[in-house]
């Protein structure tokens, strides 16, 4: 008797320290969700050669893109019939095309469309993926089974073949390769942000801020927008690399950026494959370009997400 | 399980009406409609010879009325003609659907066929050479663009081997070997990057699996290795390898547009692009309603075969 008397008084402390650790748990303030997201992230960097290399490869790019004027050595839309289809020499290192146009200052110049249509694609994809995600993960319901439906329908359809479409309506130019892009990059992104936040929904802080009364946006903006950064920056980064893919396919198939403009895709399909026996350089440092590039998002998105979602590492 | 696939097979049906609907949609937003933009560009005709054919076509009609009328000649086979050839859209079907089929079966089969042995290599080797090297196959396949490795295989295998593909089409039936060199390229291009996204799943997941109790459980038995890894960890691994392939095969039917494109196979997403070019949209909307029906029906088919694979799955 006196024995179980004890148990159940200590059952009892037991009880009362876990839920006072809970609440503590509750009350404390987590650190700063940035200064860890940083930490892990150096962290991970260190640990991983490849994500470091992918890492420096992707400043890299973004230098090159930024500097593009000073850095080439050419204007990438001067011609000169004098010296065309020259070889990789040390005047022209990546050699010159058809008409005289050098290989490398279009090389140089085209990172700057790639990535300026890739960040602008994700930018657009990602937010309206957010704000659709964020709204059915939180209200569910109706809304969440329309929108859902609707982002099924849209992802029934090929991603480059919606692209395709959608290009061809609004007329083959940079701009609404753009937006093929961003349309393409939606479904996706909303579908994980709804996870991100049906499972943020699930938390203590969130249950006691509907408690308490907060409202809606606030309850949104600042208790359940915070937790789900990580998949939206992880996913943005991974499609960083194939909103460059998709570009550069839709130049190479006509329908993306036009010429002269210096367009990855566009030189591979442009005096790529014209000419490609002849000088195959024009097909060898485009493509070289391309996929460095997607290469550096594709494993930098792997070690970030190893860095923010460890739950997601054997998804790789 | 009959209950679940009639679910299923009913749920596919609202996605297949939405995209029809994003699909016809899309086609009658541009500017104008399709027969402006198509006859404005080709010359000067009077507006009265437009009204006329536009009448032809039925694109006098409302809008729900067109689309239902869309929806009506797309379930009975009989899409209409195209604007540019004036011939049967079901004609060029006919003869672009096998080419089509063909060309992604093979490049699967390939794929598949590459990807898990090495999957499974990398997985019971963690870390040795052979490891890094699969990885580092796995990692280029997705970032490497098709239209560039298709560029680079026709140029190489001309320069090196004095060897181009035969061009054109020769059916299965009628010349295997012309057939077989026609294709072999094109689908180990298009399976490359299937291999990649395969290759990197089952290595993860025989991973994982090779950690399992059970696993451990079948070494301590003495079991010989091929056993323990192809009869016992292989087919549990092989779940979540099936959801990639499945989730690959937009991929692979987008592909085929890049690849039929650079290997002049005359499929289905040769016809796409060209169309597209053209400005074709009844050929545009019923390819694209094509593909996606073909792909919502697969994907049907992949969440069918997990109840085969993992008999513990109960979809009731």
């Amino acid at each position: 008797m006196r024995g179980s008397t004890r148990a159940s008084g200590t059952a009892e402390r037991v009880s009362t320290v876990t839920a006072r650790v809970a609440t503590l748990q509750d009350e404390v303030p987590p650190p700063s969700v940035e200064i860890s997201r940083t930490r892990a992230l150096a962290h991970a960097l260190r640990r991983q050669p490849l994500g470091a290399f992918s890492a420096a490869l992707i400043v890299v790019i973004v230098l090159t893109a930024i500097f593009a004027d000073v850095l080439s050595p050419y204007d990438p839309l001067e011609t000169r019939p004098e010296i065309r289809l020259t070889r990789p020499a040390w005047d022209h290192p990546f050699g010159t095309d058809d008409i005289g146009r050098d290989v490398l200052s279009r090389v140089i110049h085209g990172a700057r469309i790639s990535l300026w249509v890739g960040l602008l694609a994700v930018g657009i994809g990602t937010a309206a993926g957010m704000v659709i995600g964020l709204l059915c993960g939180y209200c569910e319901g109706r809304l969440d089974l329309i929108f859902q439906r609707v982002m099924d329908a849209i992802q029934a359809i090929p991603g480059l073949m919606l692209a395709l479409a959608i290009v061809s309506v609004l007329r083959p130019n940079t701009t609404n390769a753009m937006i093929a892009i961003a349309i393409v990059i939606i479904p996706g992104n909303s579908r994980i942000v709804r996870g991100a936040v049906m499972s943020a929904k699930q938390n203590r802080y969130v249950e006691a801020a509907q408690a308490i009364g907060c409202q809606h946006p606030r309850i949104i903006l600042s208790h359940i927008l915070p937790n789900v950064t990580a998949p939206i920056l992880i996913i943005a980064s991974i499609w960083l690399g194939n909103a460059i893919l998709i570009e550069a396919t839709l130049s190479f198939l006509g329908v993306g950026t036009q010429p002269p403009t210096p367009s990855w895709g566009l030189m591979l399909s442009s005096t790529g494959r014209a000419f490609m026996e002849q000088a195959p350089w024009l097909a060898v440092f485009p493509g070289l370009a391309i996929s460095l590039s997607v290469l550096a998002f594709n494993l930098f998105g792997d070690t970030l997400r190893d860095a923010w979602d460890p739950k997601l590492r054997n998804a790789r | 399980m009959y209950k679940y696939a009639l679910r299923r097979l009913l749920l596919a049906v609202p996605v297949l009406l939405l995209s029809s609907l994003i699909v016809f949609g899309l086609m009658r937003i541009m500017p104008g409609d399709a027969l402006t933009l198509l006859m404005g560009e080709s010359g000067n005709i009077s507006e009265r010879d437009l009204a006329k054919v536009r009448k032809q076509l039925r694109l006098d009609l409302p809008y729900h009325e067109q689309y239902a009328l869309w929806l009506w000649q797309m379930v009975s086979f009989s899409p209409g003609d195209s604007l540019f050839t004036g011939e049967p859209i079901t004609t060029s079907l006919k003869k672009a659907v096998p080419v089509t089929i063909e060309l992604a079966a093979l490049a699967m089969v390939l794929g598949i066929v590459i990807a898990v042995p090495i999957g499974v290599i990398s997985a019971t080797r963690q870390d040795s050479t052979a490891d890094y090297a699969g990885r580092v196959v796995a990692v280029s396949g997705l970032s490497i663009p098709d239209f560039w490795l298709g560029t680079l295989v026709i140029t190489f295998a001309a320069l090196w081997f004095h060897w181009i593909p035969p061009v054109g089409y020769t059916s299965l039936w009628v010349d295997p070997w012309r057939n077989l060199q026609q294709f072999l390229l094109p689908a180990a291009v298009l399976g490359f990057r299937l291999a990649a996204a395969t290759m990197r799943m089952t290595r993860s997941t025989v991973l994982e699996v090779l950690r399992e109790d059970y696993v451990r459980t079948a070494w301590a038995k003495g079991l010989a290795g091929r056993i323990v890894v192809y009869k016992h960890a292989l087919k549990n691994a092989l779940i979540p390898v099936v959801t990639i392939i499945g989730g690959q095969l937009g991929v692979l039917l987008a592909g085929t547009v890049v690849v039929e494109t650079i290997f002049a196979l005359p499929g289905m997403g040769r016809l796409t692009v060209e169309a597209i070019l053209y400005r074709d949209y009844p050929v545009v909307q019923t390819n694209v309603m094509l593909v996606a029906g073909t792909l919502v029906t697969l994907n049907l088919l992949v969440d069918l075969s997990y109840a085969w694979l993992d008999p513990r799955i109960r979809y009731s």
